[in-house]
């Protein structure tokens, strides 16, 4: 992929816990636009490395460039602010705080953070937090969660934390979403609409997807191309087709030989 | 009634002062999650400053001995305490806020204040030691010429004024999207990191906004007291402060009042007025300090959000909707 094209790219990364290498000279790089899948079977390290790349772990080897830039230990509230926006494993919402506050704390450049606007111009926060959450509004109501903008955050089934996550990471306008399997633990039914919701994104606001997934069928429909990785490695790129047809990724993963319950 | 009308005087200058420590506490704590267990030590940074910079020099020939000593007029000596409190803050604040772990918050923390204590209180110079300071001129007798009881009434009155102005910096805080960040970094701070909030600046803002609001109590304490030594900041004191904001409830400022006046006025104050049982001094003190341990575990068990739980924040400029009305925690609190 031509240096230009790819909005992300990962070079060489490793990382362990005390001795062991979770993540093992991983390379690849995400293109600009692309909706893209890091598949593998559990343990393989798909969630260090996601961590990684957004700044929670710290990198012990190699490098990330992120948007022409090099932002290998970037802290993840700069990654962040670069609009690299990362979402979890297991819903991370803010319990005590209802679900319309959950969307208005995500957009960046609120000035009523500042401690000055807050004490002495509060109108100044209150009138941008009024034009939030008219955008909240809308987005909640996409997400078919507004009935329950004034419910606690931690009171959501899981399902519709997950639809929180994604509704929350839309607010903070960014360029890249990294989701740590967002359909985890989801019917059918909502694992469309969540889909739905990523194509969209893409196609309305052009922010880039990699999504770390399981359900190859979701990843069949709507991932333009799929890194596996395996024992933190990368062990192939390409299209859904191409990887059935790699006998190394077949043997390690489609195949089942290692974790029949992940291919479902 | 001459004893009565001085000794509720004393009791609402406690409850103002404690009311103000509690919220100073509850911005740290119930707003930003920073777990201060040395917040006393902000409140004696208010007091001791704000007293050196209100007293004449001090002396070393006199035995009395003190950096500054510069008789300013006590409400200015009291923003120079309440601003060296909030610098204080910061410090403590960047020893003790880590990006990446929070759990060792508490104890750094306590360490950091045992050091402080250690050295104020040895090293002379500074504050005179052990002995502490003594001898503020009642504030305002440069210009009026009013005896003590007057002097206690006029002190209400000071004290609710600042305990008003406390009170909106409070207020603001919690109802700013600041408020609002911090509250979300108390509750996951790595997933608020993820959405590009630097949870060391606002706690750091948190601790000292809170060391502020500590330090205006700890002036208001050396104005009305006129003295102020180690044996008033040990770390019981910071238990204090503690029981009255979980008590009371935390994350709302009304909760900080019911808990001050509970914990601080009720329990720990008024039982001081008891005239102390002959051969047993430290009965008092002990039962006391039960109190507010049995008060303590009481709200833990029975209501552990506190007496008055944070409110939910709904959007009432928004067309109501039927939702569903089960608050987390299971305690549902009115609307704010
Ligand atoms: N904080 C940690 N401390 C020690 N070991 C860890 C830690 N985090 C992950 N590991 C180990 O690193 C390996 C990779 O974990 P990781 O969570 O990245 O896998 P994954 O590919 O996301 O798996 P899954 O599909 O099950 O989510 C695992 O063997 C795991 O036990
Ligand atoms: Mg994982």
């Amino acid at each position: 992929m031509p240096e230009a094209d790819a909005l992300l790219r990962v070079e060489h990364l490793s990382h362990s816990f005390g001795g062991f290498k979770a993540v093992d000279d991983c390379t690849f790089a995400i293109s600009r636009g692309s909706i893209s899948a890091l598949i593998g079977p559990n343990g393989a390290g798909k969630s260090t490395a996601v961590g990684l790349i957004a700044g929670a772990l710290k990198v012990q080897a190699g490098r990330v460039h992120f948007d022409g830039h090099d932002v290998t230990r970037l802290p993840a509230y700069k990654m962040a602010r670069r609009g690299l926006l990362r979402t979890y494993q297991v819903s991370r919402e803010f319990p005590r705080l209802t679900v319309m506050e959950n969307l208005l704390v995500p957009p960046p450049d609120q000035r009523g953070e500042s401690l000055l606007n807050a004490l002495l111009r509060p109108s100044v926060g209150h009138r941008q937090d009024a034009a939030l959450a008219s955008r909240a509004v809308d987005v909640l109501e996409t997400y078919g969660l507004l009935p329950l903008r004034d419910e606690y955050a931690g009171n959501l089934s899981g399902g519709e934390k997950r639809l929180l996550e994604l509704a929350r990471a839309e607010m903070a306008n960014p360029n890249f979403m990294l989701l740590d399997e967002p359909m985890a633990g989801i019917n059918p039914a909502l694992i469309a609409r969540l889909d739905g919701h990523i194509r969209r994104l893409r196609d309305q606001s052009g922010i880039t997807f990699l999504l770390v997934e399981h359900n190859l069928d979701v990843v069949e429909r709507i991932c333009d191309r799929v890194v596996v990785m395996a024992l933190g490695r990368t062990l192939a790129e390409g299209s859904m087709a191409e990887l059935r047809q790699n006998p190394e990724v077949v043997r390690a993963y489609l195949g089942g030989g290692l974790d029949e319950r992940a291919v479902g | 009634m001459d004893l009565i009308l001085p000794y509720l005087a004393t009791l609402a200058i406690f409850f103002f002062v404690y009311n103000i420590l509690t919220w100073g506490l509850n911005i740290q704590f119930g707003y930003a999650g920073v777990l201060d267990f040395t917040f006393i030590t902000f409140v004696a940074c208010g007091a001791y400053f704000s007293g050196v910079f209100a007293l004449g020099p001090g002396q070393k020939s006199t035995g009395f001995e003190w950096i500054l000593g510069l008789s300013w007029p006590f409400p200015i000596a009291l923003v120079m305490g309440a601003l060296a409190a909030g610098l204080l803050g910061i410090v403590i604040g960047l020893i003790a806020i880590n990006r990446l772990r929070s759990d060792y918050m508490a104890i750094v923390t306590l360490a950091t204040g045992t050091v402080i204590y250690g050295l104020v209180s040895n090293y002379t110079p500074l504050f005179d030691g052990f002995d502490g300071l003594a001898g503020l001129q009642t504030p305002f007798s440069q210009w009026l010429n009013i005896n003590y009881n007057q002097f206690t009434y006029l002190w209400v009155g000071f004290c609710a004024v600042v305990m008003v102005i406390c009170w909106f910096i409070a207020q603001r805080i919690l109802n700013s999207p600041l408020g609002r960040t911090m509250r979300a970094i108390r509750e996951d701070q790595e997933a608020a990191e993820a959405f590009g909030k630097d949870s060391v600046r606002v706690r750091l803002i948190a601790m000292s906004m809170g060391a502020v609001l500590a330090g205006v109590g700890g002036a208001l304490l050396m104005g009305f007291i006129g003295a102020f030594n180690p044996a008033g900041w040990t770390s019981g004191e910071t238990f204090v402060v503690w029981a009255a904001l979980i008590v009371g409830g935390r994350g709302n400022n009304w909760g900080g009042v019911v808990g001050s006046f509970v914990v601080a006025v009720l329990v720990n104050e008024a039982t001081r007025y008891i005239p102390p049982i002959p051969g047993n001094a430290t009965l008092i003190p002990t039962v006391r300090n039960m109190l507010i341990g049995a008060s303590l575990i009481a709200v833990l068990w029975l209501r552990p959000e506190g007496i008055i739980p944070e409110a939910r924040r709904r959007f009432y400029q928004l067309p109501l909707l039927p939702g569903r009305r089960t608050p987390a925690g299971g305690v549902e609190s009115a609307g704010s």
